[in-house]
């Protein structure tokens, strides 16, 4: 058995339940294929992704950190996405600086409609992950 | 150049009419050449008062534990407090303005520009010493005067100031209630960010390779946090030993209670550890450097800090410490922001 063909990214997914949360549900009830590796957790809106769920996300062993919310104009609270974007663009900056993986961290503007659109993401996402292998880099040896 | 008979006389003046209820400042210090921080009460104290290219010590952070321990002791703060600034400070300062941590009449700031110079770093002048340990320091206009056993010594200020002043462009405390000597606001001495775009030039291997060296290095006791006048939260985000116990808490919530950061010293605790600093200094920090210049194993904490500051810049047009109205950076937005990196 090879690393190369047992490794599935392990995906964590931080979902606005107003849109992309319910747009992940849709991918699910239309019946629409995309790989199982993403784990999603629900959160009440993009803007309130802090930092530091991506930093222990990674710690504790994710390979790849994906967050999504609503489209620009359409959060629940108004701003909550434009504060996400500006916030999230520095941990993005941050991680890269620091020699993390470009393609370990993402962020994606899914609505509640756009079931398709969720399983192209996350479909992508793992593409991009799996050459990557697993993220040791930031990861906790823990036992 | 300033005189220090100005400071000192400033002080005095402000004790003595009683407009503030002291004073802060540096002292000639304890240990060799480099001065202390201090708080003096009494007009006559103000003799004690020096500015010299060892006033490394950013004084906002002694104006931030002023007012936690008026807090703690529930006493309300009464007349004003002065503080000695250099444009850093002063820097700083404007943050906490901007952020409310006190108001604007609670401090009395006596500005001291910096001019065509600035602090010291000692690494670089034992280097220019060869050996011979410095007992004193001076500004002399463009160069310092250091003093050792075999004499005075006249060198460049170019050739051993410290790497964030080779690169501050505000010299001058542009907040201040009164100031002395001059303005030498744009000054260009380095150009900015040069060590962060030579590190971002290599690839994401070789910078994982220095960061990873970095980070098995921190030994985590947070003299960087404690120094920084910025990490004034009572509870810090990375004390997972913070939790309120009551005597219903289960031992299952205490073994569950969020650890965002693990205490123990190794890398990937260490990496979370810097990568929320930087980030909750991000917009906030002034770069006095001060954190760099206090570690123990040398982390190059300046690079992470400047990384987010050239960002802020760069990508939202925002300048730490510029000015005190206005929202934080990571408060605010515009429409406009970057976001092309989101699918
Ligand atoms: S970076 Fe340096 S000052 Fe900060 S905790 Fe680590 S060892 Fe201490
Ligand atoms: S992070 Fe370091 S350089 Fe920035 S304000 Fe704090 S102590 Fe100064
Ligand atoms: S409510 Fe969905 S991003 Fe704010």
């Amino acid at each position: 058995m090879s690393e190369q063909q047992k490794y599935e990214p392990k995906i964590v997914a931080f979902l606005c339940k107003w849109c992309s949360s319910a747009g992940s549900d849709l991918a699910g009830v239309s019946r629409i294929q995309y790989p199982a590796n993403a784990t999603p957790i629900t959160v009440p809106c993009s803007g309130s992704v802090s930092p530091m769920y991506i930093l222990s996300a990674l710690k504790k062993g994710a390979d790849g950190v994906l967050v999504s919310g609503c489209h620009i104009g359409d959060c629940h609270y108004m701003e909550g996405n434009f504060l996400a974007r500006r916030k999230l663009h520095l941990v993005k900056e941050l991680l890269q600086f620091c020699g993390v993986e470009e393609n370990r961290f993402r962020m994606s503007w899914v609505s509640a409609a756009e079931g398709a659109k969720f399983a192209e993401v996350v479909k992508e996402f793992v593409e991009d992950l799996r050459p990557l292998g697993p993220q040791e880099k930031l990861k906790a040896k823990r036992a | 150049m300033i005189n220090v008979q100005d400071i000192r006389d400033t002080a005095r003046d402000l004790l003595a009419k009683g407009e503030v209820r002291a004073v802060i400042g540096w002292r000639a210090g304890s240990r060799g050449m480099a001065a202390e921080p201090c708080v003096i009460t009494k007009p006559e104290e103000a003799d004690s008062l020096v500015w010299d290219p060892t006033c490394y010590h950013n004084l906002a952070l002694n104006l931030v534990n002023d007012r936690k321990e008026l807090r703690h002791a529930k006493q309300s703060p009464g007349a004003p407090i002065g503080i000695v600034a250099k444009g850093c400070d002063a820097r700083a300062i404007v943050v906490l303005l901007q952020e409310n941590y006190f108001k604007r009449e609670d401090v009395y700031i006596i500005g001291v520009s910096c001019e065509n110079s600035g602090v010291l770093d000692e690494k670089k002048l034992a280097t220019q010493l060869k050996g011979f340990a410095p007992t004193a320091a001076a500004f002399a206009g463009d160069d310092f005067s250091v003093t050792t056993a075999k004499g005075e010594n006249k060198i460049a200020a170019r050739e051993v100031m410290a790497d964030r002043c080779l690169e501050c462009r505000t010299p001058f405390p542009k907040e201040n209630n009164t100031a002395l000597g001059e303005d030498k606001t744009g000054r260009d001495i380095e150009p900015q960010f040069a060590a962060l775009q030579r590190f971002e030039a290599q690839d994401e291997a070789a910078r994982w390779d220095f960061w990873q060296r970095q980070f098995d290095r921190c030994i985590r006791c947070f003299a960087c946090r404690s120094v920084c006048p910025m990490c004034f939260c009572d509870e810090c985000v990375v004390d997972s030993i913070e939790m309120k116990i009551a005597p219903e808490t289960t031992a299952e919530e205490k073994a569950n209670r969020i650890r965002w950061v693990e205490r123990s010293a190794t890398r990937a605790e260490n990496a979370t550890y810097h990568m929320t600093r930087a980030l909750h200094l991000a917009g906030r920090c002034v770069d006095c450097g001060e954190c760099e210049r206090v570690c123990p194993v040398n982390i190059p904490l300046r690079l992470l800090n400047n990384k987010m500051e050239r960002e802020a810049r760069e990508a939202f047009g925002f300048e730490p410490g510029a000015s005190i109205g206005g929202p934080s950076l990571v408060a605010s937005f515009r429409d406009d922001d970057p976001g092309e990196f989101i699918r």
